[in-house]
Parts: C-alpha cells; structure tokens; sequence
C-alpha cells in the first residue's frame, strides 16, 4: 500500500505510466491486503470486546489470504511487490486460481461472520449505540476510511480519485448509517465482500502486456501528492524532487492519525469497559502515530525550536551513528 | 460406596480433601482450558501446564507494592485457598461421604466459597494500583449481584429433599428424577451463576485482561498469585460437585462424579466459548432483572409441587 502511494508519486513527477497489467497487479495486492488487514482487525475487535472465539476463527481464516499473498511475493507482511514504474511479479494461471480458492472459501467465511456480528446478543451488547459518531462530527473530526464512512461520510480515495486499475474497475462504495461501533463491524466486513468482488473481476480480465516502464533516473524536480485508499483509509503521501535521484522530502500521514481525533471526543461520556474496543474502532496503527513534538520551553531560549534545517541535519546525524 | 467413612485427618489431608483435590482442581483446569481451546480452534496447554504454571509461581520472587498493608497483602491468598478447601470438606468429592456435615452446611459451604470472591475483592482493594481497585469494585459488585439467584437455584432441590444438608440433598437426588429434568430452570440459573462464580465469559468483567490488566490481582506475582490461582480451581471443583450432586442425580462412586462432573465442564467450557465479555453494569442488570427473578419462580414452583 505504501509502496504504491510512493512508486504512483514518483512516476507522477517523472512523468511516466505504469503500464495497465502492472497497474492491476497493484491493484490485486493492495485488495488482498486489504482482506488481511480487515479480518485481522475483526480479530483484535473481537478480542478487545472479550470475544476470545471469534478472535481465533477470523485469525485462522486469515492464514489464508497470508498464504495466498506468500504465494504471489514470497512475503507474508511486506510483499515489496512495487518498482518504480511497474510492478515486480506477474500473476500466473496456477497463482489466479489459488486466489480465486481462496476468495471463495473467505467470502463463505466473511457471510458467517456477517451473522455472528450482527446477530450475537452479547456482542451486540458491546457494539450497538456505543461510540456513536454522526455524520458531522466525522466530517469535523476528519474522521477517513470505513471509521468514517461506517457514519455515512461517502468517501473512497478508489473512488473518488480512482489510482492504478481503478479507474477501469470501479469500486462501489460501502457507507453504514448508524455510526456506531456496531456499524464499523459491519462496514468493514460489507466491504470485504465488495473486495471479494473487485479480486475476482481483477483476475478475470487482468490486461496481458508489460510489467515495467522505463523510469528515469533522475527525477525532475518538483513536488506532488499521491493518495491511495488503504485499509484503514486515506494514505497520503507528499513528495519533493529537486532534480536527483534522491528525494528531497516526504511527507506521510497515515489515516490512523485522521481518525484519533474522533476517538478523544467520542470516549468522554463512555465506560471504562467500552474504550478499549472505541479505540479499537477506527482499527488503529500505532506505530504509524509515530511524531515528532518540540515544545518549547522558554521565551529567552530560541535553541528549543528547531529549522528545517536544524531537523534535517539532526535526521542525517541520527541514522549515521 | 456413600458409606465408606474416611477417618477425618486423611479426608482433610489427603483424600478426598487436601492434596488429592488440588492434584485433581489442576486437572479440571487443564480439561477446562484444553476444552476452550478446541472450541477455539486452537491447540491449547500440555496436561501438566497447571502445575507447572503453580510451581513456576511458587518459585518465583513474590514483589510486595508500596502502599499495602503488608499483613493483608500476605493472608490474603492463604484466607482465600483455606476457604475454598474448608468448602471442600461439606461436599460429597468423588462419591466419598463428606468429612463433616450437619444440618444447614449447605449455607456455610456457599459462605465459604463466597470468602475467596471476598478475598480477591479486598486483596485488589488492599493495593493502590488503578487497575486493581477497579478490578476489585467489579469483583464485589458481581459478587453481589449474581450470589442471592444461585444460593436461591440451589435452594431448589434443598428445598425438594426438605433438608438444608449437602449430603442428604445427595441421597435425596438418587432415589429421585434427575433435579435438572423437574426443576430445569434452577439448573440454568445455578449453571449461569456457577459462572459467574467462577468469572467465566462472559462474566468475566472483573479480570478483562483488555481493560484493567488482571483486574484484582494485578499486584500479586509468585506465591500470592498461586495460592489465588489454586483456590479458585478448589472452586470450580466445588461447583461442579455441587451442581452435580443437586441437579444430576447425586454422586456416589467416583465414576459417576467423573462424568457428571466432566459432562458439566464440557457445557461449562462450551458456554464461556460462545459469548462476549459483559460489561460489569449489564451483568448486574442480567441478574437482578432475569436471573433473580427466574430463581424465585423456580423456589415458587418448588414449595406449590412438593
């Protein structure tokens, strides 16, 4: 996913394309990963909620789609499927069908956990009407991805900025009304379904053709942004060129970050026993909230904020070591 | 079998109380945690896991927190093992006579596994560890909302047999129907409230490891730790004899208490793998609202029918 919001910005500052197959390539891996990481969350959900079984079932489910991506990239986690200006691997026939066994025993799995969520009475319990956010508090909170569309905020980068294949397999957006903790289930796991849908689609009318393009080896300088929709939402990436073949600056936000703000003003008001599963709502990554806070101290003392310089000198001297 | 008498020093040391029943309470929480596991679909612990978790604990450094009365803090878990085993000794262990019984030990068999639950609430309490006073407050409230249905569903049958002794219950039971069979409701209140009693899913607030850590006994390491640990297998050991004795037809050879005991284990594991963690205000609700109410129309049925 990251991969692709940087290989889309930097083919964008050079001015070059990657080629269609290359582009559904992309497009697959990003939807494969995107059925792991929501059944991953079902499973942390799941668990924050005490909900010890589903957690087992959806994480064993989950082995699957790990496999089918083991089998593709050679990765479980981090599939490094992008170059600049393509894509690495090619999908075979044997690959295509493995995936479509995959897709068809997921999609079976995704309907009965359909049903546990919407169905079981103490889960139910735990989700309904607890951290309910409308539609204007998530627009005011910046709330992105299915937290924010579980509220009814119709927004999908794939859709509405269409990126690699996209633009010639579209994406039909999920939304939910209620808000709630109980509707994030329910998103996410309509939108697995959806994905289920857009694999197959991908697979069955894959473009044959080129895997790369040539891409320059200095790129021009400017500066752009690439977004791209991952799982948990908008992915942003700013991106600097000055003209080498090194980066000038990038910028990532994550969509966890957009999200927080909603969680801090939601929880005020709840149980202590319903926080851990709000914060588990809007499927957060800690480690991409990761940020860098200067305070400063005193008036008199100027050494305490730093310039752009300042920070990138620090930044150089710190991986030196 | 039931009028084998056993001389009271072995039955206290020995068998069927003492060592034998904690031998056997780490087996039953093996068989509870192996069941669990493949309801999960996991692979779940080795058969000796149990011990070793209660020699490893044994052996470990206990850490005392700042701020506790040092006295509490250390009787605590020994108060707590000692009255679950007190317990132990009132009710019929593996079809064996108990070791002592008189009219009315069915209170104090009760009041007795209630001193555990009272122990964990004040040893959480005891500490000033966050998690561990709300760990504490839950396990108190719980306490008190699921103990007055189960005492009232294992009236029940007491109240059928017209004796409030553990033991006569038992006999009563075999000359009679299964209790689970003419009293159905009590059965399902005294299995829920075994749950309860025990903190199972999903009553299992008071320890929600996603929320307050280990809720009252987050403090407690090493020997603390397993003395807790022991006495609440003592518990379920108990409950199970009871429950069975009551509503299964009474126990009286250890192949019978075996069985029924592992049947009610089997449904026990099955039950905590279906449900989610209740917060602690539901499950007061749940019982105040149904389960108390479904208790005393059974006590009503019982007293109109016998």
């Amino acid at each position: 996913m990251h991969g692709t919001a940087l290989a889309l910005g930097v083919e964008k500052l050079a001015g070059v394309t990657a080629p269609p197959r290359a582009q559904a390539i992309r497009s697959l891996i990003a939807e494969l990963e995107r059925v792991h990481s929501h059944l991953l969350w079902l499973g942390v959900a799941a668990h924050e909620g005490g909900f010890d079984t589903l957690f087992m079932y959806s994480w064993r489910d989950r082995e699957t789609v790990m496999d089918l991506l083991e089998g593709i990239s050679g990765n479980r986690v981090n599939y490094s499927a992008n170059v600049l200006g393509g894509v690495k691997l090619d999908i075979s026939q044997e690959q295509a069908d493995a995936i479509r066994k995959g897709i068809d025993f997921l999609e079976e799995r995704s309907h009965f956990y359909m049903k546990v969520v919407t169905n079981d009475e103490t889960f139910l319990a735990r989700t309904r009407d607890v951290g309910t956010m409308t539609k204007e508090q998530a627009v005011l909170f910046g709330a992105v991805g299915p937290t924010g569309r579980a509220s009814g905020l119709d927004m999908d980068i794939r859709a509405s900025a269409p990126y690699a294949a996209y633009t010639d397999f579209p994406v039909n957006v999920i939304t939910g009304t209620r808000g709630d903790l109980e509707a994030r289930f329910v998103v996410r796991i309509k939108e697995l379904f959806e994905t289920f849908r857009l694999i197959r689609e991908l697979l069955d009318k894959m473009p044959a053709g080129e895997l790369t393009v040539r891409v320059p080896r200095k790129i021009p300088a400017g500066e752009t942004i690439s977004r791209v929709e991952a799982p948990r939402g908008e992915l942003f990436y700013f991106l600097k060129s000055n003209g080498s073949d090194t980066p000038d600056r990038l910028k990532i936000r994550t969509p966890s970050l957009c999200n927080w703000a909603s969680v801090m003003k939601l929880a005020v008001g709840h149980k202590l026993a319903d926080i851990p599963m709000m914060v588990a709502g809007i499927d957060p990554c800690f480690s991409c909230n990761d940020r860098l806070f200067m305070i400063r101290r005193k008036e008199s003392d100027p050494g305490q904020i730093w310039t752009w310089e300042d920070l990138r000198r620090y930044g150089i001297g710190y991986y030196q070591k | 079998m039931n009028d084998i008498v056993i001389p009271p020093l072995v039955a206290l040391m020995f068998f069927p109380g003492g060592l034998a029943l904690l031998a056997g309470s780490l087996l039953y929480e093996w068989a509870d945690r192996k069941l669990l596991a493949c309801f999960q679909n996991r692979i779940g612990p080795r058969w000796f896991q149990p011990l070793a978790d209660v020699v490893k604990l044994l052996s470990k450094e206990e850490v005392m927190p700042e701020g506790v009365n040092k006295l509490l803090f250390l009787m605590l878990p020994v108060i707590a093992l000692a009255g679950s085993l007190t317990a132990a000794l009132y009710v019929p262990i593996a079809g064996f006579s108990p070791a002592f019984s008189f009219n009315g030990d069915l209170v104090v068999t009760l009041y007795m596994l209630s001193l555990l639950t009272l122990c964990l609430g004040l040893a959480g309490a005891n500490t000033v560890d966050r998690f561990s006073l709300v760990g504490a407050t839950r396990t108190l409230t719980q306490l008190f909302s699921y103990e007055a249905p189960f005492l009232l569903a294992l009236l029940g049958p007491a109240l059928a047999a017209g004796t409030w002794q553990i033991n006569q219950v038992n006999n009563f039971a075999a000359q009679n129907w299964w209790m689970m069979l003419i009293q159905p409701i009590g059965f399902l209140v005294a299995l829920v409230g075994l749950m309860g009693k025990l903190e199972l899913t999903p009553f299992d607030a008071p320890e929600a490891e996603t929320e307050i850590v280990a809720g009252a006994l987050t403090e407690y390491s090493g020997r603390g730790f397993a003395l807790f640990r022991l006495g609440k297998n003592v518990e379920l050991v108990i409950g199970l004899t009871l429950m069975a004795a009551f509503y299964l037809g009474g126990i009286h050879n250890p192949l019978d208490f075996l069985l029924k005991t592992l049947g009610l284990l089997l449904v026990l594991s099955f039950l905590q793998s279906l449900f989610a963690r209740l917060r602690i205000d539901q499950v007061v609700g749940l019982w105040w609202r149904i389960g108390a109410l479904l208790a005393l129309v059974n006590i009503l049925l019982v007293l109109v029918i016998f």
